[in-house]
């Protein structure tokens, strides 16, 4: 299957066809990993409740036969994290693969140039320093100041890196990677420091920064979801520029893109998504790493299939990640995903030794 | 290219390494009484527990945030987040109102029965909902994540948050218990025989010699971890005829600063967790082989023991007068023969 599409010119892709059943399933294993993550937890609801529950209110039909609490469960608990685990799993792998595609790296994922740093530092200083936001704004927002900072540092990093980058013959890749890194590295030391005089907060700080989907509920959902999925759009629309890029900036500007102009916007709007997931759940490893080459691996490279492959395929594994982190006792879902990355990125790290990339 | 990509990814790893490296400090001392920031709760419970506040709901009380908050009716379903909040609430004759406990509760034996809803630490808030509590009773400081509690209460659920940081707290938080409960008397009583027991200890002791007396907490890589400047552990030391070591606000006390303060007593609250360190000669060993500590008052007198009982001295319940009086007999062996 991979030859096939090695055989054939990037910019004609997957056939429709093809595409269509990629995506379908992808859909489908969606709605499989939802209902699974809706009727699997650890505490006594029955499934066949979950599904009633689930249906009385949002079809509102069907009579209660529960409790109060098994309603509470399903519909504050376990749904909030499920469509937080698709919204945030869906971005995080969308942005991996723009960022592979942008960076023409395989390492790149979503927060390589400032996005977990950036976040990082804003939602631990609003633990440690409550005071920072005030709280009628937070209350107006309905959501923490950690999840306002956080969004705010993550997506005012990405920003500052690209300012540092920027010359007057444009953004080089490299000198892009290499802002990324130092700009990183200083904000990463802010959060070491923030975290040695943490004190008793350490606990906040360091669950926090191993990011969880537990604290998903709507009125965090409400802020960022509308924010990732008006990056999804202007995101899917871009995929010719994306496709372009790849054959590198010399012939992406030969086919007529406006290589820096675009390379602007997809680095906004992928730090647009990443960091509005990671107000949401903090930094979770992996996904955006791994859901885009494995794909590209078994469809291609053509960012018209690609990127929405991303986000169905990257949604599932996160919800099926976070069910399998709540069942085990509330790990963080970030050992999930890498428990589940790691190897396949070893095996990928090997594969690449023996067949040349591209 | 592949060598440069690859180094671009160590801030994380750092980063992600040092959440590990906190995440084990972090809860390897749980125990550790620290902070000394003032608590509303002592002064008003343990005013009312003394009085015998008068039964009627609503009640309000004011928790260890400083949150105030009013209970409706007498609550028959009780979610306890921590050891010691169950302790009190089965002390006052209400085990048979707790509907969620944690997994580290042992005490009394009848609390095995009760479902977990804390496991390993982390609070399972999809069992808390479950069983449909009135009541929840979490812990400060962290030791239930802030996180968690505003969660709960936006669930809806009625939570007080108990964090007694002395004897007199822990008073207070039973008096404070005891009300919510509608049973200030029973409250009133066990405060009482805790008095009692508190001042019989004490005049033992009395007039004895301090040893300056190290509790070892934990202790990993040249750093020890005991109680806190200021913290309630020092405090019951003090009580216990000793003179606390103490580390910073955390408990943390380095190598240098352990010299320094050359304690003539060590004990081992490790040994209750630790097999190896059981006896008197296995502890001794162990600690003498540790850099610096060679040189330690204790360690050259052989003052060094494993001391079992850790849990009741720290775990701030009812019971934590058997931990004072266990420090008392560990410190001072001669008052008690």
């Amino acid at each position: 299957m991979r030859a096939t599409v090695a055989t054939r010119p990037l910019i004609l892709g997957p056939t429709l066809g093809r595409s269509t059943l990629v995506l379908a399933a992808g859909s489908v294993l969606l709605v499989a990993a939802a209902g699974i993550g809706l009727a699997a937890g650890t505490s006594g609801v029955a499934p066949g409740d979950a599904l009633a529950i689930l249906l009385h209110r949002l079809l509102g039909i069907g009579s209660v036969t529960w409790p109060a609490s098994a309603e509470t469960i399903v519909w504050e608990l376990r749904l909030p994290r499920i469509v937080a685990g698709m919204v945030v799993g869906a971005g995080l792998a969308s942005s991996g693969a723009v960022f592979q595609a942008l960076l023409r790296n395989p390492m790149a994922d979503p927060y390589l140039i400032g996005t977990a740093a950036g976040a990082s530092l804003g939602a631990v200083a609003a633990l440690l320093l409550p005071a920072l936001l005030p709280v009628a704004v937070t209350a107006w927002l309905g959501i923490g100041a950690v999840q306002v900072l956080a969004f705010v540092g993550g997506l005012a990093t990405v920003l500052m890196v690209f300012a540092v980058a920027r010359g007057r013959a444009g953004t080089p890749v490299v000198t892009l990677l290499l802002a990324g890194y130092a700009v990183s590295s200083l904000l990463s030391a802010g959060v070491a420091l923030l975290m040695f005089v943490a004190g008793d907060r350490l606990a906040a700080v360091v669950s926090w920064l191993l990011g969880s989907l537990g604290g998903a509920s709507w009125p965090r959902l409400a802020l960022a979801a509308p924010l990732i999925g008006v990056s999804f759009v202007l995101l899917l629309v871009r995929w010719r520029s994306l496709n372009a890029l790849l054959l590198g900036e010399a012939q992406a500007a030969a086919l007529g893109v406006d290589v820096e102009r675009e390379k602007r916007r997809l680095t906004a709007l992928a730090a647009l998504a990443t960091s509005a997931g990671v107000a949401i759940s903090g930094t979770i490893g992996f996904v955006g790493l791994v859901v885009p080459h494995l794909l590209r691996l078994a469809f291609g490279p053509d960012h018209r299939l690609l990127l929405p492959a991303s986000m169905l395929y990257g949604a599932v594994l996160l919800v099926l990640a976070d069910t399998g982190a709540r069942l085990a006792g509330g790990i963080p879902v970030g050992i999930v995903t890498a428990l589940i990355g790691a190897p396949f990125f070893i095996w990928l790290l090997r594969r690449s030794l023996v067949v040349p990339r591209g | 290219m592949a060598p440069r990509t690859l180094r671009l990814r160590a801030p994380l790893v750092a980063v992600a390494l040092l959440a590990l490296a906190a995440t084990a400090c972090a809860t390897a001392r749980p125990t550790a009484p620290a902070s000394d920031s003032p608590d509303p709760v002592a002064a008003s419970g343990l005013a009312s527990a003394s009085e015998a506040a008068p039964s009627g709901y609503p009640v309000t009380v004011t928790d260890a945030r400083g949150t105030d908050v009013t209970i409706p009716a007498a609550p028959d379903r009780i979610v306890s987040l921590a050891p010691s909040n169950t302790e009190i609430v089965c002390a006052l004759d209400a085990c048979d109102r707790l509907v969620g406990v944690t997994d580290f509760d042992d005490y009394p034996p009848e609390v095995a029965d009760v479902p977990d809803v804390v496991v390993s630490a982390q609070v399972d808030v999809e069992r808390v909902v479950d069983a449909r509590p009135d009541l929840v009773l979490a812990a400060g400081n962290e030791l239930t994540p802030s996180s968690v509690i505003a969660q709960l209460e936006d669930l809806g659920l009625t939570v007080v948050v108990l964090y007694p940081e002395s004897l007199d707290e822990v008073e207070g938080d039973i008096g404070l218990i005891g009300r919510i409960l509608d049973e200030a008397d029973a409250a009133a009583s066990l405060v009482d025989g805790m008095r009692q027991r508190v001042a019989e200890l004490t005049a033992a002791v009395d007039g004895l010699d301090r040893p300056r007396t190290l509790y070892e907490v934990y202790y990993a890589e040249g750093v020890t971890y005991t109680a806190g400047a200021g913290s309630f552990l020092a405090s019951l030391i003090e009580l216990a005829g000793g003179e606390p070591v103490t580390g910073d606000a955390q408990g943390t006390l380095p190598a240098e600063q352990l010299v320094t303060s050359d304690p003539e007593l060590v004990l081992l609250g490790t040994a209750s967790y630790d097999p190896s360190l059981a006896t008197p000669a296995a502890a001794l060993e162990a600690v003498a082989s540790r850099p610096g500590w060679s040189t330690l008052s204790a360690v050259r007198d052989g003052a060094v023991l494993p001391y079992l009982d850790d849990i009741v001295t720290t775990r701030p319940g009812p019971r934590i007068v058997d931990g004072l009086e266990a420090l008392a007999r560990a410190i001072h062996p001669e008052a008690f023969e």
